[in-house]
């Protein structure tokens, strides 16, 4: 059986697997980043406990920052697939 | 020319190759990891070596059960009968190959830590043996979760016939099946050790709270299996869907890019939850009574870091499905 | 293999408008439902010092809850004000992912229409809870932060929860039932099927219940903060 490959079926090709690589690599620093802040926030809670509150507010803050780069994977990947 | 039948065994020995060599990276970090642990324990309290090259031993043998799952489904390749075979076979092979040596390899390093802690709570507590035992097998028999997934889409991979059909898209969604729930484990099992380890130390500092602390390691090691779940979810899909025929290039990139892409983004968040876990456990062994918060600041911190895996997955079931 | 990607679908034409309803999800739900209010009924029945079994386990959770909702409100009133949704949501989504442990039967969040209108009730009831504790003006300020354009980012971050909420779920509920049935169908029903139900169906279920329910009860925290 032939597969036919054109240039443009090229471009599409690669714009797919750059949307693959781009939202799978970008996954991996924001996972650890932000289950790093959540493990540091439990040993804070752990130390004092009566400051729990504060503490979860700002781990959320934290990890929705260190979230933004895995959100501009998102959008590149999305941008690949249905742009390109 | 090649001829199918050369090309499927040349995949079949290949992808053994591949499944036993990627496999045992992991087993021999994993084992390393805790003999040097072991080793240190037993300075420390040489008097108990016995004990500690005990619980060693035990330990190792949980570690190494991801690369014997590795050793089987090579075995099986190896000596599989392909005289018959119909070319898919030949990614698919492959596919199970690489689902199951990438598979073994985070069980088997996230399965050294609970032996190693366990070896150094020997020495810093000896009258908790048996806890400190109970509470690693139990732990590192959890670790090997993804290593299990791994197999069982390996297994699926390799026995199920694909006779029917088309041969352009399912090539790529065969490797793409493998490569995923593979990747994805990675993440997983170390992420399920770094709790485990932990609950170990924090017994051996702690013994009378030895339940809350295998009841937090537990939570947190199933909430580290999410993004390995999630692999196996998009494996199965892309094995189990059935792709329309084409003789463009497109559909396949796209399925084999959606493997990629969940595999990869499995890795992160399964770390990250792993160090959340290991967090909240360190400090329910030292102040039992806020367990409660810990538990639930754990689990939201969990929730949180796994986004982007699911953000992985979003992106593969857009380029399966929308595509 | 059982063929759990097939969805019996009952689809309306109304007037040019094709309505198409998973009618074996609404029928789950529904049971979940009859089940929620059932126990709410014996719950009801003849309450007093001497609580029957149902008061019992109905005030358990109801005090949990109601402490869980004021501690992460950090705020009498709101976690007042919030409490009935967040509880209602917990059981929903509890009796939901149980559901699957009963033979033929099957979760109603296995279909990811369920968890996605969970995930946007939660979204907009956070989205209102904002505006109505911070103003209007506040609620669009904390948009354009840190600077002006960054709001684009700021709105898919937004809308990204949704999304990774919903799919949380789903991925799940769906990946254990996946697993039951690979495996039951690998090890022809011996032995692990049961484990594996009690482990996904129970275990799972409870801690994705409890997650959805605290990131909504999050989401809401943060938008008022």
């Amino acid at each position: 059986m032939a597969i036919n490959i054109t240039g443009h079926d090229i471009v599409k090709a690669a714009a797919l697997l750059g949307a693959g690589i781009a939202m799978g690599l970008g996954a991996i620093g924001p996972g650890v980043g932000e289950g790093f802040a959540a493990g540091k926030a439990c040993e804070s809670i752990g130390r004092k406990p009566e400051e729990a509150g504060l503490i979860t507010r700002t781990m959320l803050v934290g990890q929705a920052v260190s979230e933004s780069t895995g959100i501009y994977s998102l959008v590149v990947a999305l941008l690949l697939i249905f742009v390109v | 020319m090649l001829d199918i039948q050369t090309l499927v065994g040349l995949s079949k020995d290949l992808s053994a190759g591949l499944c036993i060599g990627l496999g045992a990276i992991g087993a021999a970090l994993g084992e390393g990891y805790t003999a040097g642990f072991a080793n240190k324990a037993i300075s420390q309290r040489p008097e108990k070596g016995g004990d500690i090259a005990k619980s060693m031993l035990v330990g190792q043998a949980m570690a190494e059960s991801a690369a014997i799952f590795a050793l089987v489904i090579a075995v099986l390749l190896l000596f599989m009968d392909v005289s018959s075979a119909h070319p898919l076979k030949a990614f698919a092979l492959i596919g199970a190959g690489l689902s199951m040596g990438f598979g073994a390899f985070g069980s088997a390093v996230g399965g050294g830590y609970p032996a190693a802690e366990a070896c150094l709570g020997i020495s810093r507590q000896p009258t908790v043996t048996g806890e400190l035992i109970t509470n690693m097998l139990i732990g590192s028999a959890v670790c090997q979760t993804p290593a299990i997934f791994a197999m069982v889409i390996s297994l699926i991979l390799m026995f199920i016939g694909f006779e029917n059909e088309p041969l352009n898209p399912t090539w790529a969604a065969l490797i793409a099946a493998g490569l995923s729930t593979g990747l994805s484990s990675i993440g997983s099992g170390i992420g399920g050790g770094m709790p485990a380890g932990e609950s170990c130390a924090g017994i051996a500092r702690n013994p009378e709270s030895a339940g809350q602390i295998t009841t937090a390691m537990l939570v947190g090691q199933a909430v580290a299996q999410t993004p390995c779940i999630f692999g196996l979810l998009v494996s199965f899909i892309l094995i189990f869907k059935e792709p329309s025929a084409t003789n463009s290039i497109v559909p396949a990139i796209a399925l084999l890019s959606a493997g990629i892409c969940m595999g990869l983004g499995g890795i992160g968040p399964g770390i990250g939850n792993g160090y959340a876990a290991q967090g909240a456990v360190k400090w329910i062994a030292r102040r039992v009574e806020a367990s409660g918060t810990l538990t639930r600041i754990m689990l939201v911190g969990q929730a949180v870091s796994q986004s982007t895996a699911i953000y992985a997955m979003v992106v593969s079931l857009v380029l399966i499905f929308v595509l | 293999m059982e063929n759990f990607t097939e969805i019996l679908q009952l689809k309306i034409n109304l007037a040019g408008i094709i309505l198409s309803f998973n009618v074996k999800t609404i029928i789950m739900t529904w049971i979940v439902m009859v089940a929620l209010i059932l126990f709410a009924l014996l719950a009801r029945k003849k309450m007093g010092l001497v609580p029957n079994p149902f008061q019992i386990v109905a005030e358990l959770l109801i005090t949990a809850i109601y402490n869980l909702c004021i501690d992460t409100l950090e705020d009498e009133r709101l976690g007042k004000k919030y409490f009935p949704l967040i509880c209602a949501l917990f059981m929903f989504l509890l009796l939901s992912n149980w559901l699957g442990v009963i033979p033929k039967l099957c979760e109603p969040t296995r279909d990811l229409n369920t968890p996605l209108g969970m995930g946007i009730l939660g979204f907009v009831i956070a989205q209102y809870a904002g505006i109505k504790e911070k103003g209007l003006k506040q609620y669009i300020k904390d948009y354009l932060d840190p600077i002006f354009f960054m709001a684009p980012l700021n709105i898919i971050g937004e809308i990204a929860k949704v999304v990774s909420i919903s799919f949380r779920l789903f991925g799940n509920i769906m990946g254990g039932a996946i697993i039951i049935i690979v495996v039951s169908y690998l090890v022809y029903g011996i032995l692990l099927p049961p484990l594996l139900n009690l482990f996904f169906g129970l275990f799972v279920g409870t801690v994705q219940a409890f997650v959805f329910t605290m990131l909504t009860l999050v989401y809401i925290a943060v938008q008022v903060k």
